[in-house]
């Protein structure tokens, strides 16, 4: 029986941490009484969550033996979302992921439970600031594949791509840069030690690189060891990014010493201290400093050091150039105008090449276009040339706007993009000549990256288009509201003769299950709205012998007939939430951590910017930047 | 090339003839306890391998009709007429702990994270990951460090690479089926020639003696180098970024573990006489053969006795052209009932099969002790789901090769009662291997009848 699940509930495993929140939580419950704020908040609360919370919680969750010690009868009055949101974060993300109620109790239906977490999602998101302000912590963060190689390439001045040896990074977030997901298995370090060497060796072979390494030159025979210090040292300072304290010149001396007195050669000795550098995790890994343990308040903002890498690995995938390095030595680099100067020298560069690669090419999964394989009896135009075209177009599409500094709504409705002869032969655009890309006009049936051949494949099966996978990809990467999970044990969309029908009719039946339907009707709606794509992204009128119905109703009442309309309905009527889902993610890659519940001040602050600046790329990114999440740390004890 | 620690006691042959000789079809599980480290008590070592295959097969061609000796090999598993004798078909074993239990939807991540932990996994789409220690892991922090390589983990995908796996599960759990701790996935090798360069090649042939020896002595220094600077860092900050440095400093540690060992037991590509893969083929078939071909060159040359390998990730929607199948793998595994798609995946059943058949035949092809390298092999086989079209965890799909050093008497179909935990047999597995534990994931005991 389980009947009861006392150490599932909510995941909460530390018994003790809840008792603190519930009593703050009920001491404050007694102060907010007199928040003149709280009437409408309560009247969404008694409606929608009360009644949700009698039915289905209280059995459990109530009176002085409350499963994990939660007790929902005390809320029966006031709401305190806001003073306790990571406790009602934690509520509505049960309910919404269906871990509550437990599959033994009574549940909801669908539309109880949308209800009753919407109402909750309401509270949370009047979150007042004035209450927390949080920056987060970021856990210690090693570089990742695509950081690893171009720090090397330039650290040293060298075309190389050791990483590509690398077992690939886990991806949480949605990217792969997430410091809790890159873990350090045993396979890797010895990859590191072996790249590491491969890496000096060549450097050391190429005299050009090797002279950026040696730049001072003894003249004596005295000044050997001297030169040799300053070279060791001047190094180990790019390749940690930043000043090394006496300690770091200490271990990199005794190193350097020890092979000395074994008779390695002077050679050996530069090339082991090296290759130890490279190995090392102040080099690996982006360490920044706590605050100290007896800071008041928990925060501290990041030094210029700091600041510096994260600047560089966040645009650039890198480290710090020169430049930043200096400003980082003169202390100036935190000035906010300062930082504005450098977002814009930095996407106008071409190292923004990074942002277009590791962040669109997640964002817009881009990178599985070099993994998707279309049937060849279906789709026999699909050839390499095609695949590596339809990456490029959006790449292409996207690095515009940042270079551009356009308008981030452009992603949606742009009516330009670029093609090369292959590409605009598919999209059906005449007077493309050659290989190079250049700026075409789409035709009125394409509008914006929902209906660029890359995210149209990726969205798809083999064999066929999945309007569910697409509606869902628009949920999920453009309007930031991830569908709920489905319960478990659906019903089988049945393929057998009895269910025969065009796939619309056949998804139409599926979604008369109410379980279905909630989420169904809205990733479906969008997902057919787009159905005159096929799964390479080619137009096409009919699906076998069906004429396509691309007309869909949003749930708002408006109306759109086929993707360009849906693009251009997204644009108008969904911008608050496509600048709200596009911010998240870009804060989640610049931070390399996923959302917490306090965030959302930072969130809301660079959306004001965005929204008073013409939804300007660049605008979104020096918002992130002067955010404070980005330029402070606070302890883990504030946890 | 034989060093090995080896604990005495076990049934000896003439015990285990008598048993049989009196028709005892099925062991009880006390007779289990009779042997309570059942390793050979001479000779070779057992070697472990662990393969997984996403998405369910099709269970009606793939359950013999009869069970015990001499059943009658059903339509996937035909290509395995030649090892019929050195094998168990195991069915009715079962995974609880990747179904939903109150987490909902995501049965295919948690079908490949349970696979070798029989662990609940957290539902996470970041951090927090938590599963298990998967057996292969347990295997490899024992008998694992009697060689140069606690285990070996292979991959013919490398996992998602944006975007999110399945069901608001992190791309660990369904990329991931070896866990070194519940937090600490392995990673997996999917490039033959990396796996071949780093089992084999790392000596340099053409450095002299005086040369390599120094070339350790300084590598020794840079390891001692940075770990130091790796515990400095740890005592500067806090808890959470503890478990990082921890994973810096046992990857530090096992290299040193391997530089000690390395001089006296690597075997020279040259004396294998195999030719250094040249990379991920674009044929499916031979990147799964080559992946093959590492675990037995791997087990052959005792660089490690313990490997997992996944033939695709969970969920994989990889369509087998090379089979005139061009539809995706998991999109047909929901075949509704269609006839046509139950023809498509028993066909892709049947493939994955042929290329186990493959590596069992060479693990049997190569002289071992006084047999062949099989009869010194536990080799699971199987997936972490029944049906793909219901996606359910009990009856599940699992063979068991190899003769474990004599201490399993293949050639039968088992069929168990529904819902004995998968992991009871990876208990039985470690006794057997020499490593023996009491529990692994939601394992009840060890899982009788192996050895009649």
């Amino acid at each position: 029986m389980r009947a009861r699940h006392p150490n599932r509930i909510l995941h909460f495993r530390r018994p003790w941490w809840l008792i603190v929140s519930l009593v703050v939580l009920f001491a404050a419950s007694v102060t907010n009484g007199a928040d003149a704020n709280s009437g409408t908040v309560q009247h969404d609360f008694r409606r929608d969550v009360v009644p949700f919370l009698n039915q289905f919680c209280l059995d459990c969750h109530s009176g002085d033996d409350a499963e994990a010690k939660l007790r929902f009868d005390k809320f029966q009055e006031q709401s305190n979302v806001q003073q306790e949101f990571l406790l009602w974060e934690k509520v509505q993300r049960a309910v919404r992921d269906r871990k509550m109620p437990p599959g033994d109790a009574l549940q909801p239906t669908e539309d109880e439970r949308l209800r009753g977490t919407n109402a909750i999602a309401t509270e949370l998101s009047r979150f007042d600031c004035r209450l927390a302000s949080r920056p987060g912590r970021v856990t210690i963060r090693r570089l990742n594949r695509a950081e690893y190689d171009r720090t090397v390439q330039d650290l040293f001045g060298v075309d190389i791509q050791p990483a590509r040896a690398f077992p690939t990074d886990d991806v949480g977030h949605g990217f792969d840069n997430i410091a809790d997901v890159l873990s350090i298995p045993p396979i890797l370090l010895e990859k590191y030690l072996e790249a590491a060497e491969a890496v000096v060796d060549q450097v050391f072979a190429n005299e050009e690189a090797r002279g950026r390494l040696f730049v001072h030159q003894p003249r004596t025979e005295e000044e050997k060891v001297d030169a040799f210090r300053k070279n060791m040292f001047q190094f180990a300072e790019r390749a940690f990014r930043r000043p090394l304290t006496e300690s770091d010149q200490l271990g990199l001396f005794r190193l350097a010493e020890s092979a000395f007195t074994n008779g390695v050669s002077e050679e050996n000795i530069a090339k082991t201290v090296c290759t130890a550098i490279l190995v090392s995790p102040h080099f690996l890994f982006r360490v920044e400093d706590d605050p100290a343990p007896d800071d008041e308040d928990g925060v501290r903002d990041l030094s210029d050091w700091e600041l510096a890498s994260r600047l560089s690995y966040f645009l650039w995938s890198t480290m710090p150039d020169d430049e930043l390095f200096a400003l980082a030595r003169a202390g100036t680099l935190s000035e906010p105008d300062e930082l504005r100067r450098q977002v814009v020298r930095m996407l106008q560069s071409p190292k923004s090449r990074a942002l277009v690669d590791n962040f669109a090419g997640q964002w817009l999964q881009l990178r599985d276009v070099a993994t998707r394989m279309p049937d060849p009896g279906r789709f026999p135009d699909f050839d390499d040339e095609l695949r590596q075209a339809i990456r490029r177009e959006t790449e292409l599409v996207f690095a515009t706007v940042v270079h551009e500094n356009r308008s981030i709504v452009d992603f949606l409705e742009a009516d330009y993009t670029f093609a090369n002869e292959r590409l605009a032969k598919h999209y059906g655009i005449d007077g493309v000549v050659g290989p190079e890309f250049q700026r075409v006009s789409l035709p009125p049936s394409r509008r914006g990256v929902l209906t660029h051949a890359s995210v149209l494949l990726v969205t798809s099966n083999p064999t066929r288009t999945s309007p569910v996978k697409r509606g869902k990809w628009i949920l999920e990467n453009i309007l930031g509201e991830p569908p709920p999970l489905p319960p478990p044990n659906v019903p089988e969309l049945k393929d057998d003769a009895d269910a025969l029908g065009t796939l619309r009719e056949r998804m139409q039946q599926h979604r008369e299950n109410p379980a279905c339907a909630s989420c169904h009707e809205q990733m479906d709606t969008l997902g057919f709205g787009m159905e005159n794509f096929d799964a390479i992204g080619a137009w096409r009128d009919l699906d076998g012998p069906a004429p396509i119905d691309p007309t869909g109703n949003l749930p708002d009442g408006s109306t759109f007939a086929g993707a360009s309309d849906l693009a251009k309905l997204l644009a108008n009527g969904k911008k608050e939430a496509f600048a709200r889902c596009l911010t998240e993610k870009l804060l989640i890659y610049a931070l390399g951590r996923g959302i917490e519940p306090f965030d959302r001040c930072a969130v809301n602050e660079i959306l004001k910017q965005l929204e008073g600046d013409a939804y300007r790329f660049q605008t979104l990114v020096t918002g992130i930047v002067l955010s404070e999440p980005f330029l402070k740390r606070e302890s883990s004890r504030t946890k | 090339m034989l060093r090995r620690i080896r604990e005495p006691n076990q049934i000896s042959l003439s015990r285990r003839a008598a048993l049989k000789g009196m028709g005892v079809a099925l062991a009880l599980p006390w007779m289990e306890s009779l042997a309570p480290a059942a390793v050979a008590s001479a000779g070779p070592p057992v070697r472990m391998a662990f393969l997984f295959v996403p998405n369910g097969v099709h269970m009606p061609d793939w359950k013999p009709q009869t069970n015990g000796y001499g059943f009658q090999l059903p339509y996937i598993l035909e290509p395995l007429r030649e090892v019929q004798n050195d094998l168990l078909v195991l069915t009715g074993l079962t995974h609880d702990k990747g179904r939903d239990n109150g987490d909902g939807a995501g049965d295919h991540a948690r079908s490949a994270s349970v696979f070798l932990t029989g662990a609940q996994p957290r539902k996470t789409s970041g951090s927090n990951i938590r599963s298990g220690m998967s057996v292969d892991q347990v295997a490899a922090k024992t008998i694992g460090q009697q060689t140069r390589f606690p285990s070996l983990e292979l991959g013919c995908e490398r996992g998602r690479s944006a975007g999110n796996c399945d069901s608001g599960y992190s791309c660990a759990y369904s990329s991931s089926i070896s866990w070194a701790g519940p937090a600490s996935p392995m990673s997996k090798e999917s490039d033959p020639k990396l796996v071949f360069q780093r089992l084999f090649a790392s000596q340099n042939a053409t450095e002299s003696d005086r040369a390599a020896t120094e070339r350790n002595a300084l590598r020794k220094s840079i390891l001692d180098y940075v770990a130091d600077d790796a515990r400095q860092i740890q005592r500067r900050l806090s808890r959470t970024d503890h478990l990082k440095l921890d994973e810096y400093l046992t990857g530090v540690r096992e290299i040193e573990r391997r530089m000690e060992r390395q001089t006296s037991d690597v075997q020279s590509p040259s004396e294998l006489d195999y030719p250094v893969p040249k990379g991920v083929p674009s044929d499916y078939g031979e990147h799964i053969r080559l992946m093959c071909d590492m675990i037995v060159l791997a087990f052959q040359t005792d660089a490690t006795r313990v490997s997992t390998f996944m033939l695709a990730d969970a969920g994989s929607n990889r369509p087998y052209a090379q089979l005139g199948i061009p539809d995706g793998h998991h999109d047909l595994s929901h075949h509704g009932g269609d006839p046509k798609k139950h023809a498509k995946i028993r066909q892709i059943n049947r493939f994955h099969m042929e290329q186990f058949a493959y590596l069992l035949t060479k693990l049997k092809s190569i002289p071992e002790g006084n047999g062949n390298l099989l009869d010194y092999c536990m080799i699971a086989y199987g997936s972490g789901l029944g049906d793909g079209n219901r996606h359910n965890h009990d009856d599940l799909p699992m063979l068991l090769a190899g003769h474990g050093g004599g201490t399993i008497d293949p050639g039968r179909h088992i069929q168990y009662p529904i819902e004995t935990p998968m992991t009871n047999l990876f208990v039985s597995m470690l006794e057997r291997a020499g490593s023996p534990v009491d529990v692994v994931g939601d394992s009840t005991g060890p899982l009788p009848g192996l050895q009649i």
